[in-house]
């Protein structure tokens, strides 16, 4: 019992890393432009089958695909910008709609492209096992939460250290001051949908080297992020990280104790247990009440 | 109302009620699609109802019509409640759904519509592991339907497009009685500014409560009237994102600040996604209706219907 609760905490840890690139991507736009971008789990998704496509009509591996995924991903995700950017009136509520209206087109077009067949990765190679000690995953599953923390290590200290990540923090957090010491928003809110780009490059190559997918998937990885940064608060990159491997760590245990069905239903109620509790997230200080 | 409204209102009634039925009531066909139009219509209501009135976008709104399908049909076949009493039901099991989303509106804007997308997923998950109760993934069929009264068969066609129409139509009765009321005069205040409006005593939280409840119990109204009318309900289709989708572009496009343009989007919305969408790209044909979203939503977010008919526009407005 203890190796198989060991075990699911190790997978949770793992899974958490690429949770937490698609939380963080999320995050930044809402913190430069206040729009939850709905699109996000789509734009994700997108790149996952990007490298669904290199690996099946190539014969690559799937992590070759990351490049075309970057620029493909990063392209979508500015073009969802100037698209939000067109928004006139009543921009909180109308950009929500303009984005989910995106994710529509965008899940369609998978469906399209792609048909609706549930697919994933061949590799063996990545397939392989990885021992370490008693605890197991595929290759590919701890490759990519390295590549996830060398990311997300990268992000901090671009947030924290270059003038591009300040001036990105300062318009999160004060948007007219942030223009009164210069910094240009609409340029940092471009900025911030390319890293979110970047990120959910990644992060979609990663679901596909590891996990299956399929075009309805995008809404629950929309979804997901939005728990994490609610798990999180809004703020920090260690707090999606933590909020990123605390549910891919409930989910994980689920799957071992209960039964997979119920994996998504752990995350909701971890949800909502935070609403209820600690309305202002684990982590984070930010208020969000009304 | 003005004069101009009450004739457009009235001609509305005589074709709804009258030349649709004389013309085509005997088509099964072109009456399948008008009841599957009136449905969208019947949930794009109460979608532009919350949005309009409360201020919220949901996008959840499939769990409503998901649980009052449920609801109805469990209650008319498991318990054999009658099947008028059980559609009515269906919309107080919605309404009862809508009771464990209250503290998700603490949350604002965003959070709000994002909260609502997650409970839509608990709904489906519960429906399809209860399956003692729903009957699981495999879902429920030969839900009865409704049955035949006054001599007349509700449970044809036509019967059915009577049944859905009127539904739809009180709907649309209950929302502009309640916009009317002292409760529309605050709410509509409350979209100036809900900090001045609570200043003056006004208890935001309750009304908000309560245009979640009404457009709940809509919804779960017309989820119970299709399950009857479709004889069959799994999780995958009753609690399907479809639901709330269509909806929102039928109220998007006819404008759901006005009362009628969500019913008048859905049909045009839906007839035209069925008869030249669906034709053109069988699997994908969404990806027109979002891009028609993405399109609305940057060039008239207001609605075609407010952009065509001004006089008649104006005078819907909240």
């Amino acid at each position: 019992m203890t190796e198989l609760i060991s075990q699911a905490l190790y997978s949770g840890l793992l899974q958490g890393g690429s949770y937490a690139l698609i939380a963080l991507g999320l995050a930044l736009v809402f913190g430069t432009m206040k729009v939850i971008n709905l699109a996000h789990g789509e734009l994700v998704l997108l790149a996952a089958y990007i490298a669904y496509t290199v690996e099946s009509s190539y014969g690559l591996n799937p992590i070759f695909a990351i490049p075309v995924a970057l620029v493909i991903v990063c392209l979508t995700s500015v073009a969802v910008y100037f698209l939000v950017g067109m928004v006139k009136v009543d921009r909180e509520l109308n950009s929500l709609i303009l984005t989910y209206g995106i994710g529509i087109m965008l899940s369609n077009a998978m469906l399209l492209i792609w048909k609706a067949d549930v697919r994933s990765s061949s590799s063996s190679w990545f397939q392989e096992a990885f021992v370490v000690g008693p605890l197991f995953s595929m290759r590919s599953e701890l490759l990519f939460f390295a590549i996830s923390v060398v990311i997300l290590a990268a992000l901090w200290w671009w947030l924290s250290r270059s003038w591009y990540g300040r001036a990105l923090r300062a318009v999160s957090s004060n948007r007219d001051a942030a223009k009164l010491m210069g910094i240009a928003p609409a340029y940092t809110e471009l900025v911030s949908f390319v890293v979110a780009g970047v990120l959910a490059s990644f992060a979609g190559v990663a679901l596909y080297s590891y996990g299956v997918i399929q075009p309805a998937y995008g809404n629950v990885l929309t979804v997901k992020a939005f728990i994490i940064t609610v798990l999180a608060g809004v703020g920090s990159i260690p707090g999606v990280l933590l909020g990123a491997v605390l549910l891919g760590v409930a989910e994980a245990l689920t799957v071992t104790l209960a039964s997979s069905a119920l994996q998504e239903l752990v995350g909701m109620m971890l949800f909502l247990l935070v609403l209820f509790v600690m309305p202002s997230g684990l982590f984070g200080a930010v208020r969000r009440r009304g | 109302m003005k004069t101009g409204q009450n004739g457009a209102v009235l001609g509305l009634l005589v074709l709804a009620y009258g030349v649709v039925p004389m013309l085509w009531g005997h088509d099964p066909y072109v009456m399948s699609l008008l009841v599957a139009a009136l449905i969208i219509g019947g949930v794009a209501l109460p979608w532009a109802l919350l949005g309009n009135l409360g201020g919220m976008v949901s996008f959840g709104h499939s769990a409503f019509f998901g649980v009052g399908a449920y609801t109805s049909a469990i209650l008319s076949m498991k318990f054999a409640v009658p099947v008028p009493a059980a559609i009515v039901l269906g919309g107080v099991g919605a309404w009862l759904a809508s009771l464990v989303m209250l503290p998700v509106l603490r949350l604002k804007g965003p959070y709000f519509a994002l909260a609502i997308l997650a409970y839509a997923r608990i709904f489906e998950i519960i429906a399809t592991e209860w399956s003692s109760l729903t009957g699981g993934s495999g879902g429920m069929s030969s839900i009865p339907t409704v049955p035949a009264a006054f001599g007349f068969d509700f449970g044809s066609k036509l019967g059915s497009y009577l049944l859905i129409l009127t539904i739809v139509l009180l709907f649309a009765a209950a929302y502009w009685a309640l916009r009317r009321s002292h409760y529309g005069v605050a709410l509509r205040a409350m979209r100036e500014s809900e900090d001045a409006t609570r200043v003056v005593g006004v208890n935001s939280t309750l009304l908000k409560s309560l245009m979640l409840f009404v457009s709940a119990f809509m919804t779960g109204i017309v989820g119970a009237f299709n399950a009857h009318y479709i004889n069959f309900l799994e999780p995958d289709y009753a609690f399907n994102g479809v639901w709330v989708m269509l909806p929102i572009v039928a109220a998007i496009f006819g404008g759901y600040r006005t009362i009628l343009g969500p019913l008048v989007g859905a049909v045009f919305v839906y007839l035209v996604d069925q008869l030249i969408f669906k034709s053109l790209l069988p699997s994908g044909h969404q990806l027109v209706l979002g891009a028609l979203l993405v399109a609305m939503i940057i060039f008239s977010p207001r609605g075609l219907l407010t952009l065509a008919q001004r006089p008649f526009g104006r005078g819907w407005h909240a």
